[in-house]
């Protein structure tokens, strides 16, 4: 049996001095023979949140539990146990080892782990089995193709049998061909007692996932009525890093645009008084806001989905001076 | 199987990976250890060279002018009959006098030469290889470091001098060549034809002096002449460190660009499970192997550069054993650098692509 369980997940590290925050206080449970897909586009945190799962980056907050164990606050022995036994990595890209064959790239995490050379050798051949890679066991990386060097990289990722599989854009660097003999092997190997968990934002990939978890909430920019909101001096709108579906036009007061740095501090962007608007590139792009909205006095905003704010402004949208990244 | 196998299959295989790479820093770490080797030969052989001379003579004492150590290195004269007198002091074998000197070899070699005048005798003074001992005056017996053959004359600014024996080694004061005559000879050439001695070789051991002289042992006079090629060999010693550090610098530079180029490699080990250890044994292997192989090899090549050398260049089996030392020594640190850019790779860089 084994479950994740992710509580309250906060992650946020800084970019060019600006405070990050791909993911706020996150939830998510995850059953035992469960193939979870992570989609989201890229940015969106699928690689940050795989690196905490194999405990390769500490949140801000949270809890991340495998089983009994207790992820986030790993160190020393522990930490390397889990690493070595507690999950497998698939990466993008294959990041085998370039110097060693196949066999030895399969071997590595076994031996580093204790495991006896005749005992790592035995399991790496029966993995290079199941994975069609039998002849190629003596082949380096660079004589192996894009599909075969994936196969591989799975291979070093079951090594040692984790009840807990990463893969990060398994898919990506393969043509369908290749990609196809992929995915079939990701399939396979959750099965009960184990948990793969995938990032990717190759579509292909849902009709077989047991779970969609999708990291950018699809939703639609054009289906929500007009909101009007009246904001006490101070008060946020919304903040850098949330979800935007509006755009925003001032109706009376100030509004600042203000971006927070990692060490606490914030830089004014822009100040907006009636007749500005501010907000459009969140719901446009489907990023998070990148600077939050406050208001300087008491002000009044009004917020309207896409096509209706197209439809008051028509081209001005398009031609507005300093268009904000929020 | 172990991790610390695991250490050896990284390092090792990255070297295979990497041969080209390795040979060429093998080949630079092997010429310039090759050239420390040489001229630590170098400083072996002038430390080595007034042991030789002054032991040739088989004394048991030296006797000199009072307030002096060594007759190699004093213009303090005595009479030449002190040695008359010494060989009738009891305790005393045999008591036989010494003139000391230098000149200038001319020719197209010019170079500057040592000057001994001796009573040759079995078993005291220098050991002819060919040819025979000086008997006469104008007869010379040369030592090593002079291109010329019995039967030839050299020109000296002492005068010109018939070649009649050949003299194995025996160079000192920075391997300058020697000139060995009859006591008569070298009066002649050095001391205006005088009855003069820089000292007196004994044998035995005397149980009186002659007044106003003072004995010595070979330990002394050999640590005397040894001052004279003291800053030479710091110089050497010097140049040697150098070159180690050249050699720590080559083996240094590849070690740590084969860890910038390997940075996502640690960062996925790490990512697996291996612990730094294993990672800094696979540095320290390469770097290690890579520092003795060079050493090892530097051992021959410093056997072929000795030809090229003016000095001559003395090997022994300790000269192996140091350059290996050092080599370890020397690759140890070289990788240290790489080592500590290894351990602080941060394993989620294994996310990235390659």
């Amino acid at each position: 049996m084994s479950d994740v369980t992710i509580r309250d997940l906060t992650i946020e590290y800084s970019s060019g001095g600006y405070a990050v925050r791909p993911f706020d206080r996150f939830s998510l449970e995850l059953r035992s023979g469960e193939l979870v897909v992570l989609l989201g586009a890229s940015g969106c945190g699928k690689t940050t949140l795989l690196s905490v799962l194999a405990s390769l980056l500490t949140p801000t907050s949270g809890s991340v539990r495998v089983d009994d164990t207790e992820v986030t606050t790993l160190s020393g022995t522990a930490l390397t146990e889990y690493r070595r036994r507690g999950v497998g990595v698939v990466f993008q890209g294959f990041n085998l080892i370039p110097s060693l064959t196949a066999a030895e790239n399969i071997e590595i995490p076994m031996r580093v782990a204790g495991v006896s050379r005749s005992a790592a050798q035995a399991r790496a051949t029966e993995l290079l089995v199941a994975l069609d890679l039998a002849d190629r066991s003596t082949h380096r990386p660079r004589q192996l193709s894009g599909g075969q060097q994936q196969r591989v990289a799975i291979a070093r990722a079951l090594a040692m049998d984790p009840p807990l599989i990463v893969a990060d854009e398994p898919t990506a660097s393969l043509d369908y061909l290749q990609a196809e003999g992929v995915i079939t092997r990701l399939r396979l190997l959750a099965a009960p007692g184990r948990i793969v968990i995938i990032a990717t934002h190759d579509e292909r990939l849902l009709p077989l996932a047991d779970r969609v978890v999708e990291l950018t909430p699809r939703i639609s920019p054009y289906d929500r009525p007009p909101e009007r909101n009246t904001l006490d001096p101070g008060e946020y709108l919304f903040h850098q890093g949330d979800q935007g579906q509006l755009v925003y036009e001032v109706d009376e007061g100030v509004i600042e645009i203000v971006r927070h740095r990692m060490d606490g501090s914030e830089e004014l962007l822009q100040v907006l008084e009636p007749g500005g608007y501010f907000g459009e590139l969140s719901p446009m792009f489907g990023l998070p806001r990148a600077a939050s909205a406050r208001a300087r006095e008491t002000t009044v905003v009004t917020g309207y989905n896409l096509r209706d704010f197209r439809h008051r402004r028509g081209a001005d949208l398009h031609t507005k001076d300093g268009a904000l990244d929020n | 199987m172990s991790s610390e196998s695991a250490t050896l299959v990284i390092g090792l295989r990255d070297l295979q990976y990497r041969s080209r790479r390795f040979l060429v820093a093998v080949g630079v770490a092997a010429l310039v250890f090759g050239v420390a080797v040489a001229i630590d030969g170098i400083k072996r052989n002038l430390q080595n060279e007034p042991g030789l001379v002054v032991g040739s003579f088989n004394a048991d004492t030296w006797v000199v002018r009072a307030g002096n150590s060594s007759p190699f290195t004093t213009t303090a004269v005595l009479p030449e009959s002190v040695a008359g007198e010494l060989a009738a002091t009891p305790g005393v074998r045999t008591a036989r006098p010494v003139v000391i000197g230098r000149l200038t070899v001319e020719g197209s070699g010019r170079q500057n030469a040592n000057l001994i005048g001796y009573v040759p005798a079995v078993g005291a003074g220098p050991k002819i290889v060919a040819g025979r001992a000086p008997r006469r005056v104008g007869e010379v017996a040369v030592g090593g470091g002079l291109d010329v053959e019995v039967g030839n004359d050299v020109q000296t600014t002492a005068g010109r001098f018939r070649v009649v024996g050949l003299v194995q080694g025996e160079r000192y004061n920075a391997g300058a060549p020697t000139l060995f005559m009859t006591v008569a000879g070298a009066q002649q050439a050095v001391l205006g034809g005088r009855p003069l001695v820089m000292g007196v070789a004994v044998t035995g051991h005397p149980t009186a002096l002659p007044a106003g002289t003072t004995a010595t042992t070979n330990s002394v006079a050999a640590a005397d002449l040894a001052l004279t090629i003291k800053n030479a060999t710091r110089t050497i010693d010097f140049v040697a460190l150098l070159s180690w550090v050249i050699a720590a610098g080559v083996i240094g530079a590849i070690t740590y660009l084969s860890a910038i180029e390997r940075t996502r490699d640690f960062a996925v080990l790490r990512a697996t499970g291996a612990t730094s250890s294993v990672i800094v044994g696979g540095l320290l292997v390469q770097s290690l192997l890579l520092a003795v192989i060079a050493s090892l090899l530097s051992v021959p090549l410093a056997l072929v550069l000795r030809y090229g050398m003016p000095l001559p260049v003395k090997l022994s089996a300790g000269s192996v054993v140091q350059i290996l030392l050092v080599g370890i020594v020397v690759g140890v640190l070289a990788s240290a650098a790489a080592i500590r850019r290894a351990v602080r790779v941060d394993p989620a860089l294994a996310f990235g692509e390659r």
